[in-house]
């Protein structure tokens, strides 16, 4: 068992700017070398405008479309001539840029980076083309059927809150994306504020070469309006279904969602959610054994609850290797979270799933870019990084009766939506 | 090959050898990491299987990393990893197949011994031969063929560019080869390939001394010595361009062309086709001719990329995954789905983007930016133990480090020297190409009739010197001959 020591165990200095912007410097042994991430707490569930769908993910596009200063052409050199590895992504939740890179980079990057949060500029007909990448990007994913079953989950799942879409969002609002420039001009103003920004910088650098960097390069940056509140989404009543056709081969697939609790690390049920996970889906676990190495009706099964700022599913996928077995899959896994809910497991057993979890978390923290990536997600979620040990002292707290009880809280017919791919039925036009 | 000066000063990496057994061994001590890597490489790949019996090697490696041992059953290996949090890793390709994993070094002793047990006492049990099995078919027939379809173009581009080669099916196996293959071809693959000579033991970061020459040590209970590995055949050679359109149903259409070249990681030239394949569209980058002129001044689609060596994504980075070495390599562009309106723009324009740089040389700025971005770059190929110890391998067996060549040979690189090497092996006469979606048979027909095929834009001001170019690129040649055109369904690919 790994020594109770800290999860994240790397010195760390923070500083707030009068602006309200937050800077995390991590020092990490990454000789020459460091991650420069840019966190903005927006993702698809800030977008509550009707129409909108998609629009966070379409905006981190635009971000690389340049400046005044630094026009489109003039950044990418600067990129490219620091060799660095530099990309972004968005989530439900929040919009992440990243940029790795040799440490003597570092005022360059601060630079450029400050220089396109503040001073963002492009033109209707950048923006324009912008719009058939990210449609280029959907219609990659199209191809994949998880793609269409994910987006009839949330759909079906939701009716109020905007997890209702997924981050790349409906077919028909990027489709009129070049039509939103106006609008983007507000998301930018509105969210792209020092205030709704943290800063976390990871490698072979010092809070003393950091700091006064970014004092410089960010401290005249004003806050920002107040956000539209998202709506809450009110319980599930009845269990929802679809079905989503596939034309073409595959193999037939279930995707089950359960409203389950948002992130925290005060909440136990959170926690416990997360034990669930392992304890039916893990590879070592009954259910696998038996749909996957002893009956073979299965080819892949996962579930488990991402970490989100709001109430969000908890899914189960499982790839079926023939049609007729998906409704006794969809049963034996009720059957299975069940027999959880009534006989919970062995002290043991839980006590394992907790020392592989801080093993697994430890495993992911091997480069500056990891160590950063790993931060991100935990201070766009919470805004603090002691959020990280914060989770797994609640994890090592969390009892086969904590278990049991949100097996029975949160996995009920009425709280479930399930989505069945059937690649023998005839397309239908979308 | 001739080599040049600055090649030849680089020192080739060298694997530690052992009087009691013909193993190979790569060790990076890293003390203060808490994690260790280790990498198990044997050079047997798809390019091994049996005539018939195509997909034998990828079932082989399957039936020892991902099913049980004499001493367990795979369900009892898996409830052996879990609290380690530990997975074998099993991948490969055409030469070679790998089994690695990153374990805490607090399990490192357990884990080995697992992962020995995997190598040296496989199970070979029929219910693990018949999941495995299923698995490699439904892959084969089911995700790839419909799932995921510029995987699928790049399958497929393999069977053409490499048609009549032992490169030219997937690695995952045929249909026909898949159903043709047994549990006694199983356990006699293993036998004559998993072998001491094939094999090269790796271990990373923060391990006890004496653990790597114990550990191998280990391996010498396999047979010393294999069926011995045949000389890979010339890829045959094609004329003219080829255009394979497998047509199914989507939204966009996946773009993948390339050839065969004569150039690996070991020949001096790799390294100025590398800066120009990185010019024209280092992966997942933004900065490329490709990437600029496709995505980001036409928003035809969402990225466009070129490499000099069959590439693979290490999960979700940016960069290459490590142990796929080849002895043939290629050519490729990968453009990602575009709009099937377009489709034919956008070959045509990754085709005279190419002959532009092979007819016209590298522009002297793009050379400059392009020198100094790989310089810094390519530090990033191998950030942790695991990416480490993996090149560190693949230069055991290319007889030269990618990282290190680079880094000692961009200081002194010239225009010229990429200039000529991209004139000596790049050229798009033979390119093999192929698309995957619907609205094939429109394109076929342009194609063959040689008519235009403009771009279809739903965007407004297009600035005036991309329309005059546009009008350019719409009518370059593409001379595919009709009979270089098939047209198949997807349900008709890798059946033998």
């Amino acid at each position: 068992m790994l020594a109770p020591a800290k999860a994240f165990p790397f010195p760390t200095t923070i500083k707030t700017l009068a602006n309200g912007l937050r800077v995390f410097v991590v020092a990490f042994d990454s000789p020459g070398l460091v991650a420069y991430y840019s966190i903005v707490r927006v993702g698809s569930r800030n977008e509550v405008e009707p129409g909108k769908s998609g629009f966070a993910h379409f905006f981190e596009h635009m971000m690389f479309r340049g400046t005044a200063r630094f026009p489109t052409e003039k950044y990418n050199a600067a990129i490219k001539a620091m060799g660095a590895d530099s990309n972004a992504f968005t989530s439900d939740d929040m919009t992440v840029y990243h940029i790795l890179a040799g440490t003597s980079a570092l005022p360059t990057i601060v630079t450029i980076e400050a220089d396109r949060f503040r001073h963002l500029d492009y033109s209707e007909a950048e923006f324009q083309k912008e719009a058939r990448a990210v449609l280029g990007e959907y219609n990659k994913g199209a191809s994949n059927p998880l793609q269409p079953m994910v987006e009839a989950l949330y759909d079906n799942a939701y009716t109020t809150h905007t997890y209702k879409h997924t981050t790349i969002g409906f077919l028909r609002d990027i489709e009129d994306m070049p039509n939103q420039f106006a609008y983007s001009r507000q998301f930018f103003d509105r969210y792209y504020r020092p205030d709704n920004v943290i800063l976390l910088v990871v490698g072979d650098v010092t809070a003393a070469e950091v700091l006064p960097l970014i004092e410089t390069h960010y401290g005249g940056w004003q806050k920002g309006p107040p956000h539209p509140e998202v709506p809450p989404e009110p319980p599930q009543t009845e269990e929802k279904r679809a079905r989503v056709p596939w034309k073409g081969a595959s193999l037939p697939m279930l995707l089950l969602g359960f409203h389950a609790p948002a992130f925290s690390t005060t909440n136990l049920d959170s926690a416990a959610m997360e034990v669930l996970a392992e304890l039916v889906f893990a590879e070592r676990s009954p259910l696998f054994r038996r749909l996957v190495l002893d009956e073979q009706k299965v080819e892949h099964l996962e579930g488990g609850c991402e970490r989100h700022v709001d109430p969000n599913l908890f899914t189960v996928f499982a790839r079926v290797k023939q049609a007729k077995d998906v409704p006794y899959v969809e049963k034996t896994i009720y059957e299975e979270i069940a027999r959880l809910a009534a006989e919970g497991v062995r002290e043991k057993t839980l006590a394992e799933v907790v020392s592989r979890t801080r093993y697994a978390f430890t495993g992911q923290l091997s480069t500056a870019n990891k160590v950063a990536l790993v931060g991100s997600e935990f201070l766009a979620l919470t805004g603090s990084l002691s959020a990280i040990d914060d989770t797994f002292d609640l994890l090592a707290r969390v009892t086969v009766a904590d278990v049991k009880r949100v097996a029975a809280k949160y996995f009920t017919p009425q709280n479930r939506t399930v989505v069945v791919l059937d690649p023998e039925a005839p397309h239908e036009p979308q | 090959m001739s080599l040049s000066a600055a090649a030849l000063s680089v020192p080739s990496q060298v694997a530690e050898t052992s009087p009691a057994h013909p193993i190979r061994m790569i060790r990076l001590p890293s003390p203060a990491s808490p994690l260790v890597t280790v990498r198990l490489l044997f050079q047997v790949g798809a390019a091994d299987d049996l005539p018939g019996k195509e997909g034998l090697a990828h079932l082989t490696a399957a039936m020892l990393g991902e099913a049980g041992t004499l001493k367990r059953t795979w369900s009892e290996v898996l409830d052996a990893l879990y609290p380690m949090a530990a997975e074998i890793h099993v991948y490969g390709d055409k030469d070679a197949f790998v089994f690695t994993s990153t374990v805490h070094r607090d399990n490192l002793d357990a884990f080995a011994t697992l992962l020995a047990e995997q190598i040296l006492t496989p199970r070979f049990s029929t219910e693990d031969f018949t999941r495995l099995k299923q698995d490699a078919l439904d892959g084969l027939t089911k995700t790839l063929r419909g799932n995921d379809d510029e995987n699928l173009g790049k399958q497929a581009l393999a069977t053409v560019m490499y048609a009549r080669h032992p490169y030219g099916h997937p690695t995952l196996g045929t249909v026909a080869g898949l159903a043709a293959i047994t549990l006694d071809d199983v356990k006699d693959f293993y036998a004559r390939h998993f072998t001491q000579d094939r094999l090269m033991v790796g271990v990373a970061g923060g391990y006890p001394e004496s653990f790597p020459d114990a550990y191998a040590a280990r391996f010498a209970a396999l047979p010393a010595q294999g069926q011995p590995r045949p000389q890979l055949a010339p890829v045959p050679a094609r004329k003219g361009m080829e255009l394979l359109l497998v047509e199914k149903s989507a939204l966009g259409n996946a773009i993948s062309m390339g050839v065969p070249i004569d150039v690996t990681r070991s020949d001096a030239d790799f390294c100025p086709l590398a800066l120009a394949a990185s010019y024209l569209g280092e992966h997942r980058t933004f900065t490329g001719v490709l990437m600029i002129s496709m995505r980001q001044k036409r928003g035809l689609n969402y990225g466009d990329y070129a490499y000099v060596e069959n590439f693979i994504q290490d999960g979700w980075t940016t960069f290459p995954l490590p142990n796929i070495p080849r002895r043939r390599q290629h050519f490729e562009i990968w453009l990602r789905p575009v709009p099937p309106k377009s489709a034919g723009f956008a070959i045509r324009q990754a085709i005279y983007e190419t002959d532009k740089l092979i007819r016209e040389g590298i522009p002297a700025a793009g050379f400059e930016a392009t020198r100094t971005f790989l310089s810094n770059y390519v530090n990033l190929w191998a950030q942790d133990g695991s990416r480490r110890l993996g090149y560190a391998m693949d230069a055991v067996i290319y007889g030269r480090d990618i990282i290190a060549d680079l880094l000692a040979r961009l200081p002194t690189m010239t225009k010229d020297e990429v200039d000529r090497a991209v004139r000596k092996h790049l050229s798009t006469k033979d390119l093999a190409i192929v698309v995957v979606g619907d609205g094939v048979r429109e394109l076929a027909a342009a194609v063959s009739s040689g008519a235009a095929t403009p771009i279809v834009y739903d965007t407004r001001d297009t600035p005036a010197e991309v329309l005059a170019e546009d009008k350019h690129i719409e009518s370059y040649p593409l001379p595919v001959a009709k009979a270089q055109i098939r047209i198949v369904s997807a349900a008709g690919l890798f059946e033998k």
